[in-house]
């Protein structure tokens, strides 16, 4: 009964270094932590901690200069160019700041866009994407542009895309941070949702509210983890609540 | 194959985003594949025009013509000018150049006709042409009705002549010439029509040294009998002074059994009238085959220049192209960022800015050929037009855009197409490459 806990993503003293003229800056000093599948982490710190290097590196927009990336057992670290994009594709959800809906396509069209890539779009595809529209309340929008949403919208439209391919784990980078409270609130009832059906959640974030609702909180500075903390009394949404926060966005879809 | 399809469908619907500057794009293309099949088939017109004139006058045929030196050239005034080429060396020619099938010599002049049943009716001007029966075959020459003149009539010298369509018209309005008696005053001469001709269209002059030949006015008589009856000479009175020439023949055209032979033949013929006189300035020697060879050049000269024109307007809308791609990299620098993020290599990305402007091309190469195929259409209503509206204008055009019918060379369709496929590809690689060699982080966070 005692099965070792799987991980999303493992991180082994991970640096990154940058050229700047002469000067050699070390962005990352060494990070090493592990996300177990099923976490919900935040991570935060001030400006010039590292945390946006952080994020490129586990959304495997760069590499690392030293040290391994473990996603599920394979080691990103030192993967081509065409490799990184194929582990986008197929193992990681992005959720953007500014939503980041591709402007020409529909609600369905930008939900398929990582299928596309993985060269899986077929009949199957269509319904797990409407599916996902439906899920995260857009079921009635599936052919409407991004102009013609909302933000809060737009940011349900991109989890939804975020899942479509079944990633390893979600990657929100300030996903509440162009959103006013109570679409905000909406996004972590809908994150949260999600963690509680199992899916883990990454994000990066500066607000100590939004930070409140993830399960461990993990403080940048300088490049290094200053702390990496389960959260005190954590920030839950009730059962009830989440029902009645996506009746009312429902209603004002 | 689903993919490929929706990459182009979403091509589209990107360049739908902006349908004017797609427009605008588009037409730069168009012009430069509309105006590729428009040259083409206005040099092909244009070229055949002049082929057709110059097979008019016999491929197979070379022409040898009496020059009138100048007035004076020869002589004091009231001496004889006597020039031209002779008789006997029509004869020599058929004797000893191997090659030939026929020598027809021609003898021409400027005469009034009359008809004899008719004495009050006005003479008309016309020319006296003394040739023998393989004329009518050389210069395609066809006989209406009756006979053209027969070997038995030169022969024996008889008073025949056959005479052209027009001239019928005119001297016999309501009577059928055949057998009626024509006169002519100046000679004082009694010819008996045997033959009328079908009308003939005129040839166009070709070079310098044969003018234009309308047949329209013409009557044939065997060269034997214009010989026996008028002689060598010719006097032409002009109010009270006159001038006499003396020549024996205007013309030989001498027709070769084989047209490669032409040139050889050509060489050998010069060569023996020149003989022993290296500047006679009296005769010209005229080789259509060579005008023929000589278009030719000038029609792949023509071509070439077209096709540079048409290349040059097609560099230009494929900068255009360019250009427009460029600017739209930039603007979406932030979709690709998204799309990288999302799992787009760097070739998918390639793939679908090359997909947007070859489908831009493609558009415009599409509607560029359909442009093209106007090209007849349009050329005749704006001479129609001409026509109408500055009559004066037309009047003073050249005579190949007057007749001039622009030809759609087949070959051209495709080729335009192509071209315009190849000009998406060139124009476009450089635009969608810098679009896939974005860092994705950098395009991520673009304003």
């Amino acid at each position: 009964m005692n099965e070792p806990i799987k991980m999303a993503a493992s991180l082994r003293d991970l640096q990154k270094h940058y050229v700047l003229k002469s000067e050699t800056v070390k962005a990352l000093r060494g990070i090493s932590f592990d996300v177990p599948e099923g976490d919900y982490v935040a991570i935060m710190g001030p400006s010039g901690s590292g945390k946006s290097t952080l994020l490129n590196l586990l959304g495997c927009l760069d590499r690392p200069t030293l040290g391994s990336y473990f996603l599920g057992d394979a080691d990103v670290a030192q993967m081509s160019d065409d490799e990184l994009s194929e582990v986008r594709a197929s193992k990681l959800g992005f959720v953007f700041q500014s939503y980041n809906l591709i402007p020409q396509l529909s609600v369905v069209e930008n939900i398929e866009v990582p299928l596309y890539y993985m060269g899986q779009l077929n009949a199957e595809s269509r319904a797990r994407s409407t599916g996902l529209a439906t899920m995260v309340g857009l079921g009635g929008r599936l052919g409407h542009r991004p102009a013609q949403l909302s933000g809060g919208q737009q940011q349900r439209v991109a989890i939804a895309r975020s899942l479509v391919n079944d990633p390893y784990f979600i990657l929100a980078d300030e996903a509440t941070g162009n959103l006013d409270s109570v679409t905000t609130e909406e996004i972590l009832a809908l994150f949260q949702r999600l963690n509680d059906e199992g899916r883990t959640i990454i994000m990066v974030t500066h607000e100590d509210e939004v930070s409140q609702h993830a399960k461990r909180v993990i403080w940048l500075k300088d490049g290094e983890v200053q702390s990496d903390q389960p959260v005190e009394n954590r920030d839950v949404f009730t059962a009830k609540r989440i029902q009645e926060i996506s009746n009312n966005a429902e209603v004002r879809t | 194959m689903t993919r490929l399809f929706r990459t182009f469908k979403l091509g589209l619907k990107s360049l739908l985003l902006h349908p004017m500057r797609s427009a605008l794009t588009v037409l730069g293309i168009f012009i430069g594949v509309a105006s590729v099949i428009w040259l083409l088939a206005i040099g092909e017109g244009i070229s055949r025009e002049a082929q057709r004139q110059i097979e008019d006058l016999g491929a197979e045929n070379i022409i040898v013509r009496s020059v009138k030196p100048p007035d004076g050239a020869s002589g004091v005034g009231g001496t004889v000018d006597d020039f031209g080429v002779k008789r006997s060396e029509a004869e020599m020619i058929l004797a000893t150049v191997p090659t030939i099938e026929h020598v027809v010599p021609i003898r021409e002049l400027q005469q009034n006709f009359i008809y004899n049943g008719n004495p009050n009716a006005k003479p008309v001007d016309g020319r006296l042409v003394g040739c023998t029966p393989e004329y009518a075959a050389i210069n395609r020459l066809e006989v209406a009705r009756g006979h053209f003149i027969t070997h038995r009539e030169v022969d024996a010298e008889r008073s025949v002549c056959v005479i052209s369509a027009v001239l019928a018209d005119r001297l016999f309005p309501s009577e059928d010439p055949i057998n009626k008696q024509m006169y002519l005053p100046e000679k004082l001469e009694y010819f008996s029509i045997v033959g009328v001709l079908k009308k003939r269209n005129a040839t166009a002059a070709i070079g310098g040294s044969l003018s234009a030949q309308d047949f329209s006015l013409d009557v044939y008589i065997p060269i034997s009998t214009m010989f026996q009856r008028m002689g060598d000479r010719e006097i032409k009175r002009t109010g009270a002074s006159f001038s006499i020439s003396s020549f024996e023949l205007s013309q030989i055209t001498i027709q070769v059994s084989n047209v490669q032979d032409v040139p050889r033949t050509a060489e050998l013929i010069e060569s023996t009238l020149m003989d022993g006189n290296r500047d006679r300035q009296d005769i010209a020697v005229v080789v259509p085959y060579e005008l023929l060879e000589q278009a030719k050049t000038t029609r792949l000269m023509f071509m070439m220049f077209m096709g540079l024109i048409a290349a040059v307007s097609l560099i230009v809308g494929g900068i255009g192209i360019m250009n427009i791609m460029l600017a739209t990299v930039t603007e979406r620098t932030r979709e690709i960022g998204i799309r990288r993020a999302l799992g787009g290599k760097r070739s998918d990305i390639t793939q679908q800015f090359l997909v947007e402007t070859i489908s831009l091309s493609v558009v415009g190469g599409l509607t560029g050929v359909l442009g093209g195929l106007l090209c007849p259409l349009v050329v005749y209503y704006a001479r129609e037009g001409v026509k109408q509206c500055a009559p004066d204008f037309y009047a003073n055009l050249p005579e190949v855009a007057k007749i001039m019918s622009p030809e759609i060379v087949p070959a051209s369709i495709p080729i335009a197409f192509f071209i315009s496929v190849v000009v998406g590809v060139i124009f476009g690689i450089y635009p969608a490459i810098r679009a896939a060699k974005m860092d994705p982080i950098d395009a991520l966070r673009h304003e």
